[in-house]
């Protein structure tokens, strides 16, 4: 995992550039619906709710227009990890206030440790303090770019 | 799915994530992330809530498999409890549907089976 690069974690199937739902729980209903139709998932309920119950343990929308949503469920077979676009932004309560742009969705298995999705989740929060690197997220519109965004942190 | 098993399935991804939250080590992980973990008191309140709406028999059953292993809700993969990896006959798979609950034959989990 360590030295996996972080590119190669992203599939072009489990990416949404133009998000079309414009309030949180819509845009979590949207991401989680790609998923079920990508095949990833088969049951979309459980994660809905753990996605939902995770917002209210603290909002994951962690500000510079970046939300993690994250999480362990028993219907994830697989460490999974989806990019989703909102172009005109969205209020995901986000703690400064500022409407949230891009989400990484981050979901892993409950039988194995939080450990798998932390190291991931880690260095996605890193990425989006680097200025530049968050500006080119903004405007990411297919999957290479976001393949260059994301290969271009050194690992 | 039947609906009681439902509400216990995401009483354990509840739980799991109540004891993320608890665990000194994660939490303090996420909190380096930037992540704020002031709900845990609201996280408790909607486990009760949602245990309140199990059956009591079936959440003893749970509470009790939980307090042996981590998870008393394992998955199925390959027909293989992820518990303690023993083989499941097939037959378990043409009621999967069911009304019943299935449980391990040998470790006595409560079987997900997506
Ligand atoms: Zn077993």
């Amino acid at each position: 995992m360590e030295s996996k690069k972080l590119a190669s974690l992203f599939q072009e199937d489990l990416c949404i550039f133009s998000l079309r739902s414009r309030k949180k729980a819509s845009v979590m209903q949207e991401m989680v619906r790609h998923l079920k139709a990508s095949g990833k998932i088969t049951d979309e309920h459980f994660i809905l709710e753990m996605l939902k119950n995770r917002e209210s343990l603290g909002s994951t929308g962690l500000g510079l227009g970046a939300a993690f949503p994250h999480g362990r469920s028993i219907a994830i077979p697989e460490l999974t990890v989806l990019f989703a676009r909102s172009p005109s932004g969205v209020d995901f309560e986000a703690l400064d206030s500022k409407p949230t742009k891009i989400f990484f969705l981050i979901l892993a298995p409950s039988e194995k440790g939080a450990e798998t999705y932390l190291d991931l989740l880690s260095r996605l929060t890193a990425l989006v303090q680097q200025p530049e690197t968050l500006e080119k997220l903004y405007e990411i519109k297919d999957f290479e770019s976001l393949q260059a965004v994301l290969g271009g942190d050194g690992k | 799915m039947r609906e009681e098993f439902k509400l216990l399935v995401a009483l354990q991804d509840l739980d799991i994530m109540i004891k993320e939250a608890e665990e000194k080590k994660t939490s303090d992980q996420l909190k380096d992330m930037g992540f704020q973990l002031d709900g845990l008191e609201e996280l408790r309140k909607a486990r009760a809530k949602l245990a309140g709406k199990i059956p009591t028999a079936l959440r003893n059953r749970y509470e009790k498999l939980a307090g042996h292993y981590s998870m008393a809700i394992i998955p199925v993969t390959e027909n293989r409890c992820l518990g303690c990896f023993v083989k499941l006959p097939t037959s378990f798979f043409s009621s999967a549907y069911s009304s019943e609950l299935i449980t391990c034959e040998n470790c006595g989990r409560l079987l997900f089976i997506p």
